[in-house]
């Protein structure tokens, strides 16, 4: 192997001889490689529900794990996991804590003509299987810059990734206060309503204040929206704590304005991502000649089709059988990143594209709209 | 007829440099690529309002049009250079130990001689013969890999190339200091000066003295997209979210692949932009004893931790005078690299501020930076799954301890910050140990002793990238290009 030159250089006979003496290397590299990746990012994982709660009338919790019993990967408190059903996926956030691994919990809420959460609540039975990708996502408390002293703002089945932050603290004894502030519409659909009340009684680092929409007659506590003055009444002053905030995509305009009202900075506000917008249309920058209604042919892997403009790219390519890599079809992960060789998409306020995407004409097909027609590059 | 002339395994650098060489000479060619998105390294991802770059430091060998041997050219020759905007850094970089030294290095020749004969008095003439020492051994080294014959070869370079680069400073240098300057880009091969061949150190100046360090606008992944458009443009065809999982072959020579939804593809030839012992394990069976023996006596490389940050202020109020510098604990390179393997307080760390002169990824009135550290695998190797979270961000404090030193409060402006360890870089990469420059770059690891590029033992397998050249992007980007041509040069004899 050696090159002809190579005796000619001073140093030549060190090196050769170093080269020539050195223990075999014979460690399978890529096998370990495998199994590192596999620990803790694997692409897809089949998990085992080895338990079904039922939270409220319409939420449940399964409970997952390897058909094997060995841990599954780690995680933050606040991430989620893809999940495959029904020829598309969904993201749900963990609501177990990362200190349990040997089963990983998913609290799923039925949504209004929902596709796949009723899907999992209606079908998904003790013993059967669910396909998961590894957990992602970068809704999660970062030590590095978010603080000790937590609030978290949650709609509806957005306390799920507050459960998995609470669970976190009490597990692993962190040294963190933690003020959730979770609106329900009425009392019997709290999820988690007893096990939230019984930490907070036992834990005077957690907090939680419960604010009902429509409270009906026994219900004593807040209500209304969680409006600027309500969560200056719970909370106090803000200051510079982080302030968490998931829920329906409704939530997020309004807390944002309250939250600027109480003079609070953006960069401390995290919200967690929640799907493409309900309405693309009421995006400023979408075409005012574009009805959303009226379809367009999209022409991608072999085949065309029709779709109305107002359909999210990646919903009409899986009504086509056509499956993008995706995971949290908000716009962010970047996975189902397309490229558009013809034609003009909208680009909703949700996509997360690089500088250079837009150059190239790379889109994020969950959060992208057909305005014209268009030729695909999957 | 194979289904193609060239399958390219990989769309990292050297990957895409490969491909499209091979499909802009007419060769029909598949690239195949495991993740989403073309570039490997060279690659960005977003958090709130910014966008990261992943691994581009500062880009060598652009050098300025017209000049010869730059990596310009081969941009030029790949129909990518009208499709990127580079952006220049004015510094090579500011080299800072507290109690030691503060010095910014300007990227030139001249100036860099004024900047280190003020800072260190009375080493002018010194600083101007190690200068032209580096500018010989370069343009000798060039010659020779180029194939001059050895008696035209200036004799000094076959004397000084292979020694460690701190005898050469020793020999130059008396004040610790100042080799210590010098030395500085040690970090961008992985090895210290005790066990690094000086021509690599000098390579890396020359690089950046005589072509100019830049970066690009939109990033590295500007520069991948770049490469991939010029590939599909001219015909070429991309799979993504696809990995190959075999290398067929057929009596002994490589014949095509199969991927992992079970298609086979065959190919005249097979280039692998995978990792050397990744590309070998998908031969299974095939692998010759010779590439065995080779391989295992060269020893996986050092990976990197690295704080991706989108910081809600500009960099002169952070401070940042210069794209580049680099914080050390201390002159003790060898024990800085020691530490590379443990999880101790990072001794070393290289800071890259992109808004000095700007790439486009931070909003107006805001920095991205990241900091960087190398360090190997086997540091996170008892670190168990459920322990990782925790040692990660407990890790990542002491980079910030340590850039505390430059910007004080730094702290304070964090708006986004993700973390990246070897086990990232494995996840991504798919290297073993996460390594980001392929085999350990010490003195065993160069052209002179190892030839797995030219000579992969395997007919049909062709190699590219840092575990068969160097690491680093001008030359993964070369040797993409360059195994190509050769592939090319063979075809047509």
């Amino acid at each position: 192997m050696t090159h002809r030159l190579a005796p000619l250089f001073e140093g030549y006979t060190d090196i050769q001889a170093d080269i020539d003496g050195r223990p075999a290397d014979t460690a399978d590299h890529t096998a370990q490689t495998s199994r590192t990746v596999a620990s803790y990012h694997p692409r897809r994982l089949a998990l085992t529900v080895s338990g079904i709660i039922t939270e409220t009338v319409s939420s449940a919790t399964f409970r997952l794990r390897r058909p094997d019993g060995a841990d599954l990967p780690p995680f933050l408190a606040g991430q989620y996991v893809g999940v495959f059903a029904d020829g598309t996926n969904r993201p749900y956030a963990l609501s177990s804590g990362p200190a349990s691994l040997d089963h990983w919990d998913l609290t799923v809420r039925r949504v209004p003509g929902g596709r796949i959460s009723n899907h999992l609540i209606d079908t998904l039975a003790v013993g059967g299987t669910l396909t998961t990708t590894g957990p992602m996502g970068t809704f999660h408390h970062n030590p590095l810059f978010h603080g000790d002293d937590l609030v978290f703002l949650a709609g509806g089945s957005g306390v799920v990734p507050a459960m998995s932050m609470i669970r976190d603290i009490l597990d692993n004894g962190l040294d963190r206060r933690f003020h959730l502030i979770y609106g329900s519409r009425t009392p019997d659909d709290v999820i988690f309503h007893e096990e939230l009340d019984a930490i907070a009684a036992d834990h005077p680092n957690i907090r939680v204040d419960h604010v009902m929409t429509e409270p009906g007659n026994g219900w004593a506590g807040p209500t209304g929206l969680l409006s600027s003055t309500l969560i200056k009444t719970l909370a106090g002053p803000l200051d510079r704590r982080m302030v968490y905030v998931c829920g329906p995509q409704a939530l997020y305009p309004y807390a944002l304005r309250q939250l600027e009202e109480l003079g609070h900075p953006r960069r401390r506000i995290r919200f967690e991502a929640n799907g493409a917008p309900a309405d693309p249309t009421r995006q400023a920058h979408w075409p005012a000649d574009a009805d959303p209604g009226a379809e367009v042919t999209v022409t991608a892997g072999g085949t065309s089709f029709r779709t109305p403009r107002g359909r999210p790219l990646l919903d009409a390519l899986e009504d086509q059988g056509i499956r993008p890599e995706a995971a949290c079809r908000s716009g962010e992960c970047g996975l189902c990143r397309v490229r558009v060789l013809k034609g003009t998409v909208h680009n909703a306020e949700e996509a997360r594209l690089r500088l250079s995407d837009e150059r190239f004409g790379y889109t994020h097909s969950c959060v992208a709209y057909p305005v014209t027609d268009l030729d695909l590059d999957l | 007829m194979s289904d193609f002339d060239a399958v390219v395994i990989g769309a990292g650098n050297a990957g895409l440099t490969a491909a499209t060489t091979l499909q802009r000479a007419g060769l029909r060619t598949l690239l195949v690529e495991r993740h989403s998105i073309p570039g490997g390294c060279a690659t960005s991802f977003r958090r709130g309002r910014y966008e990261f770059e992943v691994a581009l430091h500062q880009l060598s060998g652009i050098g300025s049009e017209g000049q010869e041997f730059s990596l310009r050219g081969l941009f030029e020759k790949l129909g990518v250079i009208d499709r990127l905007d580079f952006v220049q850094e004015h510094d090579l970089y500011r080299a800072v130990v507290p109690g030691e030294y503060d010095v910014t290095l300007p990227a030139d020749w001249a100036a860099a001689v004024d900047v280190l004969s003020d800072a260190f008095p009375g080493n002018r003439e010194r600083v101007e013969r190690f200068f032209q020492l580096v500018k010989d051994t370069t343009i000798w080294q060039m010659a020779a890999m180029r194939g001059l014959p050895p008696e035209q070869v200036d004799p000094t370079y076959f004397r000084q190339g292979l020694r460690p680069l701190s005898e050469v400073l020793d020999d130059h240098f008396d004040d610790p200091r100042l080799k210590s300057v010098l030395a500085t880009y040690w970090t961008y091969a992985g090895q210290p000066p005790s066990r690094l061949a000086f021509q690599d150190l000098a390579l890396m100046l020359f690089a950046y003295l005589e072509f100019k360090p830049w970066h690009i606008r939109g990033g590295s992944q500007a520069m991948s997209s770049a490469f991939l458009d010029s590939f599909l443009a001219a015909g070429g065809e991309v799979r993504f979210n696809t990995a190959v999982e075999a290398i067929l072959t057929e009596r002994g020579r490589a014949v095509g692949v199969r991927l992992d939804d079970g298609q086979e593809v065959s190919a005249r030839d097979v280039i692998s932009n995978a990792s050397l012992p990744l590309t070998y394990a998908m031969l299974g069976d095939a692998v010759p004893t010779t590439v065995r023996n080779d391989l295992a006596t060269r020893r996986i490389g050092v990976s990197g931790f690295v704080l991706h940050m989108g910081l809600d202020a500009t960099p002169a109020e952070l401070g940042f005078t210069t794209s580049t510098t680099f914080v050390n604990a201390d002159l003790d390179e060898d024990r800085l690299h020691a530490s590379w393997h443990t999880l101790e307080p990072a001794r070393g760390i290289c800071v890259s501020s992109y808004d000095v002169a700007p790439i486009g990824f931070a909003p107006s009135g805001a920095t991205h930076v990241s900091l960087m550290t190398l360090q190997y695998a086997d540091a996170w190797d008892k670190v168990s799954p459920g322990e990782y979270a925790r040692a990660k961000f407990a890790y990542a404090e002491t980079l910030l301890d340590r850039v505390e030193v430059i910007t004080p409060g730094i702290r304070d402006a964090i708006e986004e910050v993700d973390v990246a360890t070897p086990m990232t870089m494995s996840r991504y990469l798919g290297h073993p140990g996460g390594a980001i420059y392929g085999y350990d770059q010490d003195r065993t690891e160069n052209w002179l002793f190892r030839n797995s590029e030219r000579e992969t033992h395997v007919p049909g397998l062709h190699l590219a990238g840092s575990w068969v050249a160097t690491g680093g992007f001008q030359p993964t980007l070369e040797s993409g290009h360059r195994v190509a041509r050769r592939l090319l040069r063979h075809q047509a004899a």
